[in-house]
């Protein structure tokens, strides 16, 4: 190696900056307290304020630093956060939190309903778009003693509780955010929350550092020291990393589908898809339903028993989920099964499409389509072949545009397009994620993920609006599956697959997915051995 | 591009400083252009950048996405915003970028070495080797090893750069396990600094033979073209009757005057390079400006966008820039930039 | 003819073209040897060379390579072609302006070619193509929008080199209007080397199209070689043969091209074949 390529390193190996990661696990024996975690965060978050960003990265890191009042099981149910017990009055309109005594922020100040007030009514109104929908339906907000909220709505709306996990309603300081430009406020450097772990260093393009906040209100936790989350941006090095064990943990895409197989087997990983509850990401083929053939019941019909959907579960999403069979995922509050259904039947499909006058033409086709490709990666680009396909095969014959990202968002939310496909995520209750899908009052030009394929049904609209004020479970839930059957036989658009992820979590780690949101949680009561 | 003759070593102050000032004359215009071409280009495009940054937090509004527009300046007529822009770039502001929170130029900054370093590599590894292969064939033109040369020579050439590159990782990385397939470093292991020099130069071994393949197949096959031109010379008869040894006619006479040509096109051959560059980053993962060209098109991240292309066009001028200095220092009788 | 009678003596060249005739024999009659449209999922996925009815084996979601690679071949060529096209009569254009009129113009048109040739060309391409979309028609525009430089070149310099010969001075001065000097007298005596480079430009026009798809910014609906590399590249370890097979494609046929643009380039002028090849 001459000199001159010697010099070139030395400027190249002092910009990325070595030493002073810890190397692994510190295993400390016998004890279940101590030790770092090594996992994976991609892509690199802009920032870790989840308030002010709710983009997948920042949600995954920011659960650690930010806690919300309640926390939910993998049936949704909710337990303790910030809150250790919760009314709710019978009219549903008054809901009264009652906070754990000795919360403390990472500076050292005292958290109390102030704080949780603030968060509610005044910054997430300003800053998370998801959160102002929910929250826009508190009428007042008061603070009787320190350690007690009580929100009061302006109209019963049973969902309010499902709004209070660590991503949709992080409390942040009052203290350091009220009063000033939220974006702009230089303590967003520094994340200032009440979670289990605190932000000591940010190196970017390699590594966050996080580490144990002393005062933390659970006694005994966290049991980890430090959690370090590591920045690598080619899947093949992720697995590699995995692999040889540099890092113990991943989730959602970190590992690609057809990995999942192989790194299931090695001894030292447990693979698990659960701790995606909350979420729910359903993938459906979306119908711009103002556009012939779009607009006519029968075409949507022929779609859906045109496509094979175990097929394309098993080839496109390597068996990772599960068939949909409608608009609400399994896994979601409410979910009815018992709704019309589907199989893969040519037939069946190219006798709706001759009903509807739709013959096919010396060529065998019977309308050109033009299908934009989500630029999200391979499953949809692979997707959308596999969909040309097998539409191709009753004389559908789709015409695939490749988009970027910007491009794909402002064709989707402008109704520029005819086809394409979408990943949309639920919330646990319909009436938080679902329902946006379908309703006229969502049908808003500009934004993406609400009613972008412009279905209008008013039957559809007050079975969603009279589920989301009833006051009973079983009223809700009745309301629902009436409302689940509805859209079935209508098919607005066509749901193709509940999608799982991989989480591989080292053997080693102990109750690393505890609630419904898996990996966002706060990792307090993770331990090593 | 001026060709000033030489006579005396006055002369030769002089001319440095007028190439110097040419060059940078040269330079900025060129930065001007571009900056305005990609601008133009890029936002003639349809798509929103806002669009993007809000439908990514789970249900956006009209209230956030106007938020997001005067935030990021988004809702400033299109010639405002360039003339902000270059009037920026001259102070060596180049903006902000949406998706990564960061200065543009920070971003560039942060991924210049990585690029510089396989862009710079490949290039010396193409001329050099190239220069040697290309000798030795040229002196043993009509022997087999000649044309066992020029078989080779055509392969490679002929060779898609990014093909050549997943050949090379599934042999020396998938099937042997020799070489690191991706990456710039081994993440998560200490290292001393000696270490540390091993374990980049490692990583960097394949992405620049695979950069460098088809340059230095074009170089070989002109130094060797030029080589026989050369020795067939009458300066070259005259040194043999003379007495010289082969070697050193080799090394004095024939290498010096056979390898302008080779410099001159390794010059022009310089966009190509870099534009390779994006290509084998992709391969390899290997975080330059390259992968970030791609990451940023894809996001439709205008700012980054608009400041690698620069970034990298700047590259293609200091790349131009080396080739004229070799060519100076060899024979420096002859003139700054040869006439194309 | 003595031409085509040198060529076919000229043993590289000979070779070159053979390839290249089952080249574009393999694109011809691709509907016949697979008749099955190469997008379809006929098989189980990741089946190696020579199991049963697929030859090459199949990718990930059981599409047959072979196929693929029959297909590709008609979008390689034709992509080729077309871009080589568009670039011929830009640079050709821009060069004869420069070449014949000379001076101010010449220098104006000389510094934008410069401009493009520092700019590094593939990268435009990738803005070309993301800005007006990954179609065929835009592929085919961003490949000859870069493609160009050279040929500009040397069709000035040819020009420039004709310029002053008597008999273009001779049809000056009897006062034919520059455009008929420039079609009756000039260009047909420089169309040799703008020949060669020209088919040498297919070659290059070939390997930048199946880099862009191979980054994905091809057309989604062409199944082109650079396509089926870049959908093998993350299963790499699994499927081998999804990468190899097709690279080996683009090889011969940009090999080919070049062979047989060579012994074109030694037989048409053997005088300036030196300074063709350098530029």
């Amino acid at each position: 190696m001459n000199r001159r390529e010697f010099a070139k390193l030395g400027l190249v190996a002092g910009a990325v900056g070595i030493g002073g990661i810890p190397l692994g696990l510190t295993r400390a024996a016998g004890q279940t307290s101590g030790g770092t975690l090594n996992t994976i965060i991609q892509p690199e978050p802009p920032i870790l304020v989840t308030a002010l960003n709710q983009q997948q990265p920042t949600l995954t890191l920011g659960g650690k630093i930010y806690e919300s009042l309640l926390r939910y099981d993998f049936d949704l149910k909710p337990i303790p956060g910030l809150a250790q017990s919760w009314e709710v009055s019978p009219d549903g309109l008054i809901y009264t939190f009652k906070l754990f005594p000795n919360i403390t922020f990472h500076d050292g100040t005292p958290l109390t309903a102030d704080d949780v007030i603030f968060s509610v009514t005044k910054m997430l109104m300003e800053t998370h778009a998801r959160a102002r929908g929910t929250f826009a339906r508190v009428d007042s907000a008061e603070a009787p003693d320190p350690h007690t909220v009580v929100f009061r709505l302006k109209t019963p709306f049973a969902p309010f509780l499902g709004a209070f996990d660590c991503t949709t309603a992080p409390i942040v300081p009052k203290h350091i955010y009220d009063g000033t430009d939220y974006r702009k406020n230089p303590a967003n450097a520094q994340a200032i929350g009440c979670g289990p772990f605190k932000l000591k260093e940010w190196v970017r393009g390699s590594h966050v550092h996080l580490v144990k906040h002393e005062g933390y209100y659970r006694p005994g936790e966290p049991h980890l020291d430090e959690i370090i989350y590591r920045v690598i941006p080619d899947s093949a090095s992720r697995s590699v990393a995995l692999e040889q064990g540099t890092v113990q943990l991943t989730q959602w895409t970190d590992v690609e589908a057809f990995d999942v197989q192989r790194l299931s087997k090695l001894p030292n990983l447990d693979m698990t898809t659960k701790g995606y509850e909350f979420f729910a990401p359903h993938q459906w083929l979306e119908l711009n339903n103002r556009i012939a053939p779009m607009n006519d019941k029968r075409f949507r019909q022929a779609v859906m028993y045109a496509i094979d959907r175990k097929a394309l579960l098993t080839r496109v999403f390597f068996g990772l989920g599960k068939v949909a069979t409608g608009p609400v995922s399994s896994k979601t509050r409410f979910y009815e099964k018992d709704v019309k259904q589907y199989e893969y039947s040519l037939d069946k499909a190219k006798a709706l499409l001759d009903d509807m006058g739709l013959k096919p033409g010396a060529d065998g086709k019977r309308v050109t389509i033009p299908y934009l490709v989500p630029p999200y990666g391979e499953i949809y680009q692979r997707s959308a072949e596999f969909l040309r396909q097998s539409l191709g095969r009753v004389g559908i014959d789709l015409q695939l545009q490749g988009i970027d990202l910007a491009g794909w968002a402002e064709k989707c939310s402008n109704w520029d397009f005819s086809m394409t496909m979408n990943l949309v995520y639920q919330f646990g209750d319909p009436a938080l994620g679902v329902s946006r899908t379908y309703i006229t009052s969502n049908i808003r030009k500009g934004i993406l993920f609400s009613n972008t394929a412009g279905y209008s049904n008013p039957e559809v609209d007050r079975l969603f609006e009279e589920a989301a004020v009833a006051t009973s479970d079983a009223k809700r839930q009745e309301l629902y599956s009436a409302v689940q059957k509805l859209l079935v036989e209508e098919i607005p658009i066509v749901w193709l697959v509940e999608q799982d992820y991989a989480n591989f979590i080292d053997k080693k780690l102990k109750n690393v997915i505890t609630t419904a949101i898996g990996v966002h949680e706060t990792f307090g009561t993770v331990s090593l051995g | 591009m001026s060709i000033i003759a030489l006579d005396a070593k006055g002369g030769r102050g002089v001319a440095v400083v007028l190439a110097i000032a040419g060059w940078l004359a040269k330079f900025v215009a060129v930065v001007l252009v571009i900056a305005t071409f990609n601008f133009v280009l890029v936002h003639a495009a349809p798509g929103d950048p806002a669009q993007v940054i809000a439908g990514q937090s789970g249900s956006a509004d009209a209230k956030l996405l106007s938020q997001l527009r005067a935030e990021y300046g988004l809702d400033k007529p299109y010639p405002v915003q360039l003339a902000t822009y270059l009037k920026r770039i001259l102070t060596l502001d180049l903006g902000f970028s949406y998706r990564q929170q960061r200065p543009v130029l920070s971003l560039l900054l942060e991924r210049l070495p990585a690029t510089l370093l396989l862009t710079g590599t490949a290039f010396l590894l193409a001329l050099l080797v190239g220069v040697v292969l290309g000798t030795l064939a040229g002196v043993r033109a009509g022997t087999w090893s000649d044309t066992l040369f020029t078989v080779l020579s055509l392969l490679l050439y002929a060779m898609p750069v990014f093909w050549l590159g997943l050949m090379l990782v599934l042999l020396f990385s998938v099937k042997l396990e020799w070489l690191p397939a991706f990456g710039y470093v081994t993440i998560g292991v200490e290292m001393t600094p000696l270490q540390h020099i091993r374990d980049i130069a490692s990583h960097l071994l394949l992405p620049a033979v695979s950069l460098a393949a088809v340059y230095l197949a074009i170089y070989a096959r002109l130094m060797r073209s030029s080589v026989i031109e050369v020795t067939h010379q009458d300066f070259i008869k005259t040194a043999r009757a003379k007495g010289l040894k082969q070697p050193r006619i080799i090394a004095r006479h024939i290498l010096r005057n056979a390898i302008l040509p080779v410099v001159t096109v390794a010059g022009m051959q310089a966009g190509a390079l870099v534009g390779g560059a994006v290509v084998i980053e992709t391969v390899f993962a290997w975080p330059g400006l390259g992968r970030l060209t791609y990451d940023a098109v894809l996001q439709r991240d205008y700012p980054v966008m608009l400041g690698v292309f620069l970034a990298m066009s700047i590259i293609v001028i200091v790349l131009n820039l080396v080739t004229d200095a070799i060519y100076r220092l060899i024979d420096p009788r002859v003139s700054l930039r040869a006439a194309s | 003819m003595d031409t085509l009678k040198a060529f076919l003596r000229h043993p590289t060249g000979m070779i070159g073209l053979v390839i290249l005739v089952a080249v574009v024999a393999l694109a011809a009659t691709a509907p016949a040897l697979f008749p099955d449209d190469p997008w379809d999922m006929i098989g189980a996925p990741f089946q190696p060379p020579l199991s049963e009815g697929l030859w090459l084996g199949s990718d990930m979601l059981g599409r047959d390579v072979a196929a693929g690679i029959a297909y590709g071949a008609r979008v390689s060529l034709l992509i080729g072609v077309a871009s080589t096209l568009a670039a011929v009569f830009v640079g050709v254009v821009i060069g004869a302006i420069a070449g014949y009129f000379g001076g101010r113009v010449d220098e104006v048109m000389m510094r934008v070619t410069e401009l493009f040739q520092t700019i590094p060309g593939f990268i435009l391409a990738i803005l070309l193509v993301t800005t007006l979309g990954p179609t065929l028609t835009n592929v085919i525009v961003a490949i000859g929008a870069v493609s160009w430089p050279p040929l500009a070149r040397l069709t000035r310099a040819e020009f420039l080199r004709l310029r002053g010969r008597e008999f273009v001075q001779a049809a000056v001065c009897q006062g034919q209007p520059p455009f008929a000097v420039v079609l009756r007298h000039i260009l047909p005596n420089a169309i040799s080397p703008i020949i060669v480079t020209g088919s040498l430009t297919i070659a290059t026009a070939i390997l930048i199209e199946s880099a862009l798809s191979f980054m994905g910014l091809g057309d989604p609906n062409l199944m082109s070689w650079g396509f089926m590399i870049g959908a093998s590249r993350t299963v790499m370890r699994q499927a081998w043969w999804m990468s190899v097979f097709p690279g080996i494609a683009i090889l011969l046929t940009v090999l080919a091209i070049n062979l047989v643009g060579e012994g074109l380039n030694d037989t048409l002028n053997p005088r300036i074949a030196r300074r063709v090849r350098t530029a």
